[in-house]
């Protein structure tokens, strides 16, 4: 019952913001801001001619290979260094600069290094990743309790089975919770890149569109985007509710509204 | 009890070190000595704050010596640097500490199973060993449910059959059952009991609690205020098997009780 109520709820929201963004169609003109229902036909329109599919299956892949390439690392890397505190002292700065940095900014400079194709936007999406990913992988490192790990080598745990068998697991929701954050950004920071200078993905279609004055093709291709980082967020919950399966539910529930 | 003692402590003692702006602490233990004999049930019945858990965490090797030295099984334990500590002793050390600390993302028999499998000695025999104990202390049909989804009184009970699946020669015990109600407590108690009975192995059990010090032990130390060292040391003679339930009314229960009351104070 509350499900139902919930949904309907969604649906008198989103209403309201289509019924609102209507009228600004109408009142400015659809010149400068396009309707819901043109974007509603386009949308439908590249889908059905692939064109959509082709430009956001680039964009997605660029993604997730960025994804990978800056958060494997990010992961690793704060479990090589569980047993050297000086070494994450004397990283912590560097660190904290690398997260506060824009790496938005950085794009340009990718595109002259790597180019305008696939190469410069994994190089944006995993500088954005990493910093995203290690930050909280460590401190699910740091969050582990001291007294399991010594539970784990009374009962004759070695430094391999206390990393395998207690500290990940015990990291994994740190991780999960990282990757989540970092989901937006990296298709963010793929669809920037691309705006920048590419031949194709969905900022492509972005960038085309807007010198084209076709703003109804600029919001299909962000509509692409937004339902992009919805699936991948839908994903990232299938995972975390098989990873985490052994978590009280009441601590689960209030991640999973997060 | 011609026996050599398993387990030596040596003029034992512990005061925390310089910090930052911190002077070392005052002495937690200081001259402490006792020994132990194998197969023993040595309970140490001390105030609050009497340094029970420091004592145990010294001879599980998890915490360092100032002074004195722990000799089990003739060898001279290294235990004054950190980085030599050997926890567990090479797993012949067993410790139930107070909280039950079980893997949160292990199923309980898992967690039983999990000194076993790190140790690479699963195989069908140990497992149903591992069987038997779930059974025997009535965790039969929880075996596959996470900790949180657990009482505290069946937490305690995998906690302490874990330690006893991987078959440690000593085990200590640090006011296991302290956090339960009390007839938990009491079931509890006659758990560790009858499977102690089975197989007798050196236990060392530490409690505030002096009716439980009499109940469980062979031999109960009394320790001092701070600094600890041995106020007093009696000898339970309550003959075995023992009903931890009506232990009040056995005969010798309430001079031992008194005596050991007496030297506390």
């Amino acid at each position: 019952m509350m499900r139902w109520r919930t949904y309907t709820d969604r649906l008198i929201v989103l209403a309201v913001i289509l019924a609102a963004w209507q009228v600004g169609s109408f009142l400015v003109g659809p010149y400068w801001l396009s309707s819901p229902g043109a974007v509603a036909a386009r949308f439908c329109a590249q889908i059905w001619n692939g064109e959509l599919i082709r430009h956001g299956g680039y964009t997605v892949e660029e993604a997730l290979i960025g994804t990978l390439v800056g958060g494997v690392p990010a992961v690793l890397l704060p479990f090589l260094l569980r047993r050297h505190p000086v070494m994450v002292a004397i990283l912590d700065p560097f660190m904290v600069g690398g997260y506060g940095a824009p790496k938005l900014a950085f794009a340009p400079l990718f595109i002259l290094w790597f180019g305008i194709g696939i190469e410069s936007k994994i190089a944006l999406v995993a500088g954005v990743v990493f910093f995203i990913v290690y930050f909280n992988a460590l401190s699910g490192v740091r969050a582990l309790d001291p007294r399991l790990v010594q539970m784990a080598q009374i009962a004759g745990a070695g430094e391999r089975h206390v990393a395998r068998h207690v500290v990940l697991p015990a990291a994994v929701p740190h991780i999960l919770a990282g990757f989540r954050i970092a989901v937006p950004y990296a298709i963010g920071g793929a669809i920037i890149a691309e705006l920048i200078s590419s031949n194709r993905g969905l900022g492509y279609l972005v960038q085309t569109g807007a010198m084209n004055f076709d703003t109804t093709s600029v919001f299909s291709a962000i509509l692409a985007a937004t339902l992009i980082v919805h699936a991948a967020n839908w994903l990232l919950n299938a995972a975390e509710r098989t990873l985490l399966r052994w978590r009280p539910p009441a601590q689960a529930m209030l991640d999973a509204e997060n | 009890m011609g026996e050599a003692p398993l387990l030596e402590i040596k003029g034992l003692g512990k005061r925390f070190a310089a910090r930052q702006g911190r002077e070392p602490s005052p002495w937690v233990i200081q001259g402490l000595s006792f020994s132990v004999q194998p197969g023993e049930f040595l309970t140490i019945v001390g105030p609050s704050g009497a340094g029970k858990s420091t004592l145990l965490n010294m001879i599980a090797q998890i915490d360092t010596v100032s002074e004195g030295e722990i000799v089990f099984n003739g060898e001279a334990l290294a235990s004054r640097d950190a980085r030599a500590l050997r926890p567990g002793c090479g797993r012949r050390i067993g410790y139930v500490t107070q909280d039950d600390n079980l893997l949160p993302w292990r199923t309980t028999f898992d967690n039983v199973l999990f000194p076993i499998e790190v140790q690479g000695r699963l195989d069908a025999e140990t497992r149903a060993h591992a069987e038997m104990l779930v059974g025997a202390v009535g965790l039969a049909g929880f075996e596959r449910y996470y900790p949180h989804e657990l009482s505290g009184g069946m937490r305690k009970r995998a906690a302490l059959i874990r330690t006893l699946a991987y078959d440690p020669p000593v085990i200590l015990m640090d006011e296991p059952f302290a956090a339960v109600d009390a007839q938990t407590r009491a079931q509890l108690q006659a758990d560790l009991l009858r499977l102690w009975n089975l197989k007798r192995k050196t236990i060392i059990f530490v409690t505030h609690d002096i009716t439980e010090a009499i109940a469980l032990g062979d031999r109960a130390l009394v320790l001092s205020r701070q600094p600890a060292r041995i106020a007093a040391e009696h000898t339970i003679p309550i003959p075995r098997p023992r009903k931890v339930e009506d232990i009040f009314a056995v005969e010798g229960f309430a001079t031992v009780y008194e005596r050991i009351r007496a030297a506390i104070q």
